[in-house]
C-alpha cells in the first residue's frame, strides 16, 4: 500500500511541477566572475614508479582541473525538460579528459580508449557505482547518470588516473575555462548562493541577488587550502 | 566542508517542509537532505507530511539542486604528496594481515623471518626529479617495525628524450619475471606470495652439506633458522627462495623500447635467490628479460638469470678451496591475459643451483627446482572481485643413504591453493579475505591450512 502510495506520488510530482515555470517574459540575468585557485594543489601529481622507465607522459590536457560554479538554490523551472546530452570522457595519454565534467541528470557518459593500452574504468561513489573491466584501445562503454550527486571515477590499473563527474538535477552550473572564468545565464531575478567548487579546496558560498530587471552580477571566488 | 560540496537542503521559497518527505518522494528532484537524515523527528512524521510536501514541492517558486553525498568519497589522502614544486614526490603502502594460527610449518617465511599472513607492513616511496632526466628513487620499508630496510635506492637516467632507453643505477628494480615487478601492495591479489618467489628451500648461501643425506635430514625445514650444515657458517640462516621478492638486488639495469617489445638486462652483486647490497662473492649476476605485448590484453615474457650464490667465506673452507663456479641458474616464462572482469596470469620457473661435492654420498648433479603459479582474478561488482591462485614446487630427486637409498626430492614437493575475496572501500584501501590450503608432505606436523584477513592503504 505504501509503495504503492509512493508511486502515484512520484508519478504526480513528475507532472504538477511542470506546472509552474517561470513567467515567460521575465527577464533574466548573468551571473558571471572568476575562480582563482590557490597554488598548485590540484596539478596532477603521479606516483613515484620503481618499475617504470622515466618517459615522459604526453599530457593531454592541463594539469590544474577546472572549477565548477553552481547554484544552490535553483529556479523550480529550471528542474524541467532537463537536457541529456550524451558526452565524452576520454582516456588519453593515461588521464581521463575532461578531468572534470557537469552533467544534468540522465545524461550518457561515454568511457572511450584512445591509449594503446587497458584501461578499467570504475568508480565507488555512492551516487553512481560502475566496473567498466578492461578494454582496449578503440573501445568506449558508456554509463548513464540519473541520480544528482558527484561521481569520482578513477582507472583500476594507472592509480594516477582520476576524474569528477558532477551531475546536476537543474541546468544550472558551468565549467570553468582555462583562465578560470565561469558565467551562469538565465538566471532569473532573485536571491542565490552560489558555489564555487575545486577539489582538493573545500567548497565557497557565496549570495549574489539578480535584480528584477536581469542584468549581469559579478561575482569572484577565491579557493585555497582551509 | 573540507571536500565536500556545500549542498544545501531543499527549501521552499521562504516556507520549510519535510525535506525528507521531498526527497523519498520526489526522486527526479533528487532532493536530499543529509540533516533530515538524521533527524528522527522527521523519519516519524515522513508519512504524514507526504501529501502536503509534495503539494509544496509543487507549488515551490525554488527549488534546490542537490548534489547528494560527500563531494569526494576519500576520507583519507589519495594522492601522493607533492614537494618542492614536484621535485620531490612521496607515496606509500600500509598493509596488516593476520591469520587463523601460526604458520609453524615456515611455509609463508618471508624475510627476516616474518610469516606473511601475519605481518604489518610499511613503505614509503620517493622520487626525486633534480634535472630533466634524471631522477632518484627509493624505498624504505619496515616489517613489525622491527627495522627499516632500504628496499631500492637508485638513480635513473634517460639519456635521450625521445628514444625509450634508460639506465637505472643502484638497488634497482627486479629484472627477472613478472611476479616480482608487481609483488607489493594492491597488485598481489591475494595475501600471500606465490610460492616460487618466496618460499624457503634448504638451501642457504653461506652453508653446505657435505653429503646428500645431510641435505635430505632437512627437506622442509628451509624457513627455519636452527638448520645447520657441516660446512661454512653455524649461525642462524633461513634457506633461499627460488627468487627472492622480499629483498632487491644491487646493479646496473638497462631497459630498451617500450611496445610492444621491451628489453631489460641488469648485472647485480647478489643472484635471484640471495640479492645482495655489497657483493660477498665476487661473481657477478647476469639477468635478462623479453616482454612482448601482441595487444593491450596480452603480455608475453621470457627471462633468464646466471649469478653465484655462495659466500666466499664459506668457498675459502671447501676441501678444494672453492675453486669452482657455484651458481644459480634459473629461467621463467610468463603470461598474462585481461579482458573485461576477467585477469589471468601464469608464470614458470626453472631453477637450479651448483653445490659443492665434497663426501659420498655426493651432491655430483646440479640441484634443481620447478615453480609454476597460475592465478586469476574476477571483478563481480563494482569495488569487489574474487581471487584465486595455485601454486606448485618441484625439487629433482637425489640419492643418498636415506629412505632406503631411493631417489628422492632434495626438498619436499610443495602445492597451494589460495582462494579470496577483495573490497575496495576506497580506491586506495583495501580489505581482502582469503583462505590458503597448503599441501606438503611434512616430516614434522604443521597446519596446512590458513584463514587470513589483510588491510591494505596506499597513497
Amino acid at each position: 500500500m505504501v509503495r504503492r502510495l509512493r508511486w502515484t506520488l512520484f508519478a504526480l510530482s513528475l507532472v504538477v511541477p511542470g506546472l509552474v515555470g517561470l513567467p515567460a517574459q521575465q527577464s533574466t540575468g548573468v551571473i558571471q566572475g572568476a575562480v582563482v585557485v590557490a597554488d598548485d594543489a590540484s596539478s596532477v601529481v603521479r606516483r613515484p614508479d620503481l618499475f617504470g622507465s622515466g618517459a615522459p607522459v604526453p599530457r593531454p590536457g592541463p594539469d590544474r582541473r577546472p572549477s565548477v560554479v553552481y547554484l544552490a538554490l535553483a529556479p523550480r523551472a529550471a528542474f524541467d525538460a532537463l537536457p541529456r546530452p550524451r558526452v565524452s570522457m576520454d582516456q588519453r595519454g593515461e588521464a581521463f579528459v575532461p578531468r572534470v565534467l557537469a552533467i544534468t541528470a540522465g545524461t550518457v557518459v561515454d568511457f572511450p580508449n584512445s591509449d594503446p593500452i587497458y584501461h578499467n574504468v570504475f568508480s565507488l561513489s555512492p551516487t553512481r557505482s560502475f566496473d567498466l573491466g578492461r578494454y582496449e584501445a578503440g573501445q568506449s562503454k558508456w554509463v548513464r547518470f540519473d541520480q544528482p550527486g558527484i561521481v569520482r571515477v578513477f582507472c583500476d590499473i594507472h592509480s594516477h588516473m582520476s576524474a569528477y563527474i558532477l551531475v546536476f538535477g537543474h541546468r544550472y552550473f558551468t565549467v570553468t575555462d582555462e583562465q578560470g572564468r565561469y558565467r551562469l545565464d538565465q538566471v532569473p531575478p532573485g536571491s542565490y548562493q552560489v558555489v564555487a567548487w575545486h577539489e582538493p579546496f573545500p567548497s565557497q558560498v557565496r549570495t549574489v541577488t539578480v535584480p528584477d530587471g536581469g542584468g549581469d552580477v559579478e561575482l569572484n571566488f577565491e579557493l585555497g587550502p582551509e | 566542508m573540507h571536500g565536500r560540496l556545500a549542498a544545501p537542503v531543499a527549501v521552499s521559497g521562504s516556507r520549510c517542509y519535510n525535506r525528507r518527505a521531498c526527497q523519498r518522494l520526489l526522486p527526479s528532484m533528487h532532493v536530499k537532505s543529509p540533516e533530515s537524515r538524521a533527524t528522527a523527528a522527521g523519519r516519524r512524521t515522513m508519512r504524514r507530511a507526504i501529501v502536503s510536501a509534495l503539494v509544496r514541492c509543487a507549488w515551490s517558486p525554488t527549488l534546490v539542486l542537490a548534489l547528494g553525498g560527500p563531494a569526494s568519497a576519500q576520507g583519507l589522502p589519495s594522492e601522493p604528496i607533492s614537494l618542492a614544486d614536484g621535485r620531490l614526490v612521496v607515496s606509500g603502502d600500509v598493509s596488516g594481515s593476520i591469520s587463523s594460527e601460526p604458520d609453524s610449518g615456515y611455509l609463508n617465511a618471508g624475510d627476516y623471518e616474518h610469516d606473511e599472513l601475519r605481518l604489518f607492513r610499511l613503505g614509503v616511496t620517493a622520487a626525486l626529479y633534480p634535472a630533466g632526466r634524471i631522477s632518484v628513487l627509493g624505498q624504505v620499508r619496515t616489517e613489525g617495525w622491527d627495522q627499516v630496510e632500504p628496499y631500492a635506492l637508485f638513480v635513473r637516467v634517460r639519456p635521450w628524450a625521445d628514444r625509450a632507453f634508460h639506465v637505472n643505477v643502484g638497488r634497482i628494480p627486479p629484472t627477472f619475471g613478472a611476479f616480482p615487478r608487481r609483488s607489493y601492495g594492491k597488485a598481489n591479489l591475494l595475501i600471500g606470495q606465490p610460492l616460487p618467489f618466496h618460499y624457503r628451500t634448504s638451501i642457504q648461501p653461506n652453508a653446505v652439506p657435505a653429503t646428500a643425506d645431510d641435505l635430505l635430514d632437512v627437506r622442509a625445514l628451509g624457513g627455519a633458522e636452527f638448520v645447520r650444515y657441516p660446512l661454512g657458517a653455524q649461525t642462524s640462516e633461513q634457506g633461499l627462495p627460488m627468487v627472492n621478492v622480499l629483498r632487491w638486488d644491487t646493479g646496473v639495469q638497462v631497459g630498451v623500447g617500450s611496445r610492444p617489445v621491451e628489453v631489460l638486462a641488469a648485472v647485480t652483486t647478489g643472484s635471484l635467490s640471495h640479492p645482495l647490497v655489497a657483493d660477498d662473492n665476487g661473481g657477478k649476476q647476469i639477468v635478462g628479460r623479453v616482454t612482448f605485448r601482441p595487444s593491450a590484453a596480452l603480455s608475453l615474457g621470457v627471462s633468464g638469470a646466471r649469478g653465484a650464490y655462495l659466500d666466499d667465506d664459506l668457498l675459502d673452507v671447501l676441501p678444494d678451496g672453492g675453486t669452482e663456479s657455484f651458481t644459480q641458474v634459473v629461467v621463467g616464462v610468463d603470461a598474462e591475459y585481461a579482458r573485461g572482469a576477467w585477469l589471468l596470469r601464469a608464470e614458470g620457473l626453472a631453477s637450479s643451483w651448483r653445490l659443492p661435492a665434497v663426501e659420498a654420498p655426493r651432491l655430483d648433479e646440479r640441484l634443481r627446482s620447478i615453480g609454476l603459479t597460475l592465478e586469476g582474478q574476477y571483478r563481480i561488482a563494482p569495488g569487489w572481485y574474487v581471487a584465486a591462485r595455485l601454486d606448485h614446487l618441484g625439487f629433482s630427486e637425489i640419492t643418498g643413504t636415506r629412505f632406503d637409498r631411493e631417489p628422492t626430492p632434495w626438498d619436499e614437493p610443495v602445492s597451494r591453493l589460495e582462494v579470496g575475496v577483495g573490497h575496495y572501500f576506497l580506491r586506495n584501501l583495501i580489505a581482502k579475505v582469503a583462505y590458503q590450503q597448503n599441501r606438503r608432505d611434512d616430516p614434522y606436523p604443521s597446519p596446512g591450512g590458513f584463514a587470513a584477513a589483510q588491510l591494505l592503504y596506499w597513497f
